[in-house]
């Protein structure tokens, strides 16, 4: 039976990310990816590499919000990580970093953008609050109703169609094995050490596995007979046609949900987290084989607070709107890192994973390799052992 | 409007109109929604109210399409929705919902039942040239001719596969236009000798034929010449179209009609999710049904070229079926009581469908289609060329996977035109099995000032 380093299940951004940097180093690595590269959450997201604390950490009280920030410091690190890795991949990843903007429209919004920038500054992130005209001053297409905005210099946005492809390549180059159309369906531990992975019509002997599958990252670890508290969560994306060049800058909200971009195409992207309907099945139960449908509350919210801090947008036509699928922890952190009752089972899913994605790949890679882990600490599934431990 | 509509058709060409004369007059809440301001469809498209085309569809085989026309605008417990496209459709506890873009904004319509009778579409054939101005498919010239009665062009070049380019080179001569010639692709044995292996079928459609041979006889009086065996291989032009490479050598021309076939249109039944099949020889997706023409969506039924491209005779009598079962479903007629009541529908749907199907041999494009080059952009609306499509073919991926490498199908169409041409690629390399895109919304580009303010 073959027999590789690492296998890798999942061939989104952090799977492919990973593969990358395991074979550059020299490991022998086989990812296995259920459909196509890049057809999960890494493909279908809306690009933002947002390194501020993101709204969805601030809405539900200090307390959390003060837990959350601790994320601040993988932001700090993946700042550097983006800056380098369209030379790394010698790849045009359409990575554009001029700068990023979370506005305020009410006093209460001012308030929490002001505690919020106090936390990242705290964590060394380099974030200043500006009021609505410095904002407009910087940022001319903002509507008068912004009256604060905290800025990021280095804050952008990349492609998400392009930036997982170029990993996977450059995986392939450094001698990964990617196996496209095929599932994982068995993990088992072998006797004495290391793993077997299985699907249809495969089987290899790894010594180390990195579930790396998204939304799916649940399902997977099922398969090793583990809890992990990762949920499916189902998102709306929006796309104007295209126009001429407007907002060059990563554009979010403190109070609603909201961001929006513009592509290198001229297509305004606008999310921000809208939810959308999973597929459900007949039992109970998520089935993330069929696409989420969109919930029509979320389309009129979501494009009512685009208009509002850039009014230009109302005369832009839509002309697609879609649904993607991603994965949210039990504490909102991402969970990366070694599952302590398993040595060798590797998790890393959950979060902003493409902004995080290629810090957790590197951190993860370096650690299977013996390297220094601390920086993943906070993010380690050892915060969950508590739920394995009747399990394993 | 109701709360929630017992019916909405969407569509009021001749299967949502032969549908709601059938629901009509039974004191049902019902709506017929069309993005054209009048009914009537592709084949009766209705020149605006305020002015009028001397003999306007004079021809023998509209009178039939005409009457039923004429009674459905005569129809005063419906609600005609004109100008209105639909954007949406998706399931709900109860039925359906629509979200329509009208000329009062957008609004949201709820409907128990649903009849989605959108028609068919030219399918787009990139080819070197095809995006100069001055290229059309057949049926956008007809349907300047029609309802506007104006010729798009000084001399036009007729070139396909599909013998409605003869009614349509007629229509242009009838109006006064000059045509340079007609193209068939396929050799002329070929199409007789299929048509010949149908010979009940074909007798039964005799009218049809006669409106072929006699089109053909009206175009000989003008000296247009009509040719077989002659491919269309590029269109050429600096900023716009003067002339075509063809089998026949360089023809001189300032306007090409492309007709090498039609498409369903699919986006609406896509969205909703119910279960498509192939279309035609031509592509596209049709929706799976069952005998009373219902979708695998509770509540959603589908008629017309939406079902599969037959024509508008079997489009009105399975628009007819469509309502009666609607009816039927609402208790409205006891199941014998349908059953009789839609017999002599479903003898003229089989017919009809058993025509179109051997039109459909007839005008088959397999093999016949004009070859792009590197550079001819297989989707306009994202600029992606063949070559660069080609590439993420090899790469290996589905549709969905090549959309998202390449842009391919993200524009404003929605891959309404660049999805049969991909398609058609991945069936060459042995991946004809692919579901095709994702369907998304809106089925139309639509304000974002507009849509801001549904909710
Ligand atoms: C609409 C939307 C917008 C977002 N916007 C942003 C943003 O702006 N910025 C940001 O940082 N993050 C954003 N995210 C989150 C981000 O996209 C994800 O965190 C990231 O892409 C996750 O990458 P991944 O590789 O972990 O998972 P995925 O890309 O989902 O990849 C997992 C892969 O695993 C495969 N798989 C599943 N089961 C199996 C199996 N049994 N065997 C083998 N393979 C399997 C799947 O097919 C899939 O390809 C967004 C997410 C969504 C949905
Ligand atoms: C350009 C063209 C020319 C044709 N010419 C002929 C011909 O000369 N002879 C012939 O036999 N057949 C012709 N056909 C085939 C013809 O379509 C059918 O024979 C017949 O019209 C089909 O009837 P139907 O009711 O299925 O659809 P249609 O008559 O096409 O009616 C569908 C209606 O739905 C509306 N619609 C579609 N999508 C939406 C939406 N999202 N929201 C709101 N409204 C929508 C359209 O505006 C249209 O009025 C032609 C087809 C095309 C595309």
């Amino acid at each position: 039976m073959k027999r590789v380093d690492v296998a890798i299940v999942g061939g989104g951004l952090v799977g492919c990310a990973t593969a990358w940097r395991l074979s550059t180093a020299g490991a022998s690595v086989e990812l296995i990816e259920a459909a196509d590269i890049n057809a999960g959450a890494s493909g279908q997201n809306a690009g933002s590499l947002h390194f501020q604390i993101e709204r969805r950490f601030l809405e539900n009280g200090d307390a959390l919000a003060e837990q959350a920030s601790s994320i601040v410091a993988l932001s700090r690190i993946a700042v550097e990580d983006w800056r380098g890795l369209e030379t790394a991949l010698n790849a045009d990843l359409h990575v554009s970093m001029a700068g990023g903007l979370m506005v305020a429209e009410t006093a209460d919004h001012v308030a929490l953008l002001e505690r919020k920038a106090t936390r990242e500054q705290r964590e060394g992130l380099k974030v200043r609050t500006i009021d609505g005209d410095a904002a407009r001053a910087i940022a001319p297409y903002l509507s008068a109703s912004v009256l604060a905005a905290n800025h990021s210099a280095d804050e952008g946005h990349a492609d998400p169609r392009t930036v997982t492809p170029a990993l996977a390549a450059a995986a392939r180059a450094a001698g990964a094995t990617i196996r496209t159309h095929s599932a994982v369906h068995a993990i088992g531990r072998r006797a004495g050490g290391g793993f077997t992975i299985a699907g249809n019509g495969f089987s290899l002997h790894a010594d180390q596995v990195l579930i790396a599958a998204g939304a799916w990252t649940a399902a997977l670890c099922t398969l090793a007979n583990l809890h992990m508290p990762l949920y499916p969560v189902a998102l709306l994306m929006n796309a104007t046609e295209r126009t001429a060049p407007m907002v060059p800058h990563l554009v979010q909200h403190v109070g609603r949900r909201l961001s929006l971009k513009q592509t290198h195409a001229g297509n305004l992207l606008i999310g921000g987290g809208w939810p959308s309907r999973l597929a459900q099945l007949p039992g109970g139960g998520f089935d993330l084989s069929r696409r989420a449908t969109m919930i029509p509350d979320s389309l009129s919210g979501n494009l009512r607070a685009a208009i509002d801090v850039v009014p230009a947008i109302s005369r832009l036509n839509l002309i697609r709107s879609w649904t993607g699928v991603t994965a949210i922890s039990a504490d909102q952190l991402p969970i990366v890192g070694q599952v302590p009752r398993m040595p060798g089972l590797w998790i890393a899913a959950g979060g902003s994973a493409f902004t995080l994605g290629p810090t957790f790949a590197r951190l993860v890679a370096s650690a299977m390799a013996g390297g220094p882990s601390e920086a993943l600490d906070i993010v380690s599934p050892a915060r969950f052992e508590h739920l394995n431990g009747f399990m394993g | 409007m109701a709360d929630i509509l017992d019916v909405a058709i969407v569509g009021g060409g001749p299967a949502g109109q032969a549908a709601a004369l059938h629901l009509a007059g039974r004191g049902l809440d019902i709506a017929v929604i069309d993005e054209q301001p009048r009914p009537g469809g592709q084949i009766l498209r209705q020149p605006p109210a305020s002015f009028t085309v001397p003999g306007w569809l004079a021809g023998r085989g509209y009178a039939r399409l005409k009457h039923q026309l004429a009674r459905f605008e005569a129809l005063d417990d419906i609600r005609w929705l004109g100008g209105c496209s639909v954007l949406d459709l998706a399931p709900t506890m109860d039925g359906l919902s629509l979200l329509a873009a009208t000329p009062g904004g957008i609004s949201r319509i709820r409907a128990r039942h649903v009849l989605v009778a959108t028609g068919c579409q030219d399918l787009a054939v990139p080819l070197p040239g095809w995006t100069l101005p001055g290229v059309m498919s057949a049926g956008g010239i007809q349907a300047f001719v029609k309802s506007q009665r104006f010729i798009p062009g000084e001399r036009i070049l007729l070139a396909g596969t599909h013998p409605l380019q003869l009614i349509v080179a007629e229509q242009v001569v009838r109006a006064g236009g000059e045509v340079a010639a007609i193209l068939f692709a396929q050799p002329r044995a070929g199409m007789i000798a299929t048509a010949m292996r149908h010979p009940l079928i074909a007798l039964r459609r005799a009218p049809d034929l006669a409106a072929a041979a006699s089109a053909m006889a009206t175009l000989r009086r003008a000296g247009v010449p009509v040719r077989f065996g002659a491919p269309l291989h590029a269109i050429s032009g600096m900023d716009r179209v003067t002339g075509a490479v063809t089998g026949m050598g360089e023809i001189a021309c300032d306007t090409v009609g492309l007709c090498y076939g039609f498409v369903p249109q699919s986006a609406l039944p896509r969205m909703a999710g119910a279960r498509m099949h192939k279309a035609g020889p031509a592509g596209g997706w049709a929706c799976a049904h069952d005998h009373w023409l219902r979708s695998s969506v509770v509540g959603l039924s589908v008629a017309g070229e939406a079902l599969g491209v037959a024509g508008a005779a079997a489009a009105a009598a399975g628009g007819a079926i469509a309502g009666i079962g609607i009816a039927r479903d609402l208790g409205l007629f006891a199941p014998e009581q349908a059953e009789r009541m839609a017999r002599p529908h479903r003898h003229a749907f089989d017919t009809h469908r058993a025509f179109a199907a051997m039109l459909d041999s007839i005008a088959d494009p397999t093999g016949h289609l004009p070859r792009p080059d590197a550079e001819t952009l297989l989707c306009r609306c994202e600029d992606v060329s063949f070559e660069t499509i080609c590439g993420a073919i090899e790469q290996g991926g589905s549709a969905n996977a090549i959309k998202l490498a390449t842009r391919c199908g993200m524009g404003a169409c929605q891959g309404r035109n660049c999805e049969p041409a991909l398609l058609r690629l991945l069936g060459d390399v042995g991946r004809g099995d692919d579901p095709g895109f994702t369907a998304r919304f809106p089925a139309r580009p639509v304000a974002i000032g507009d849509l801001a303010e549904s909710g």
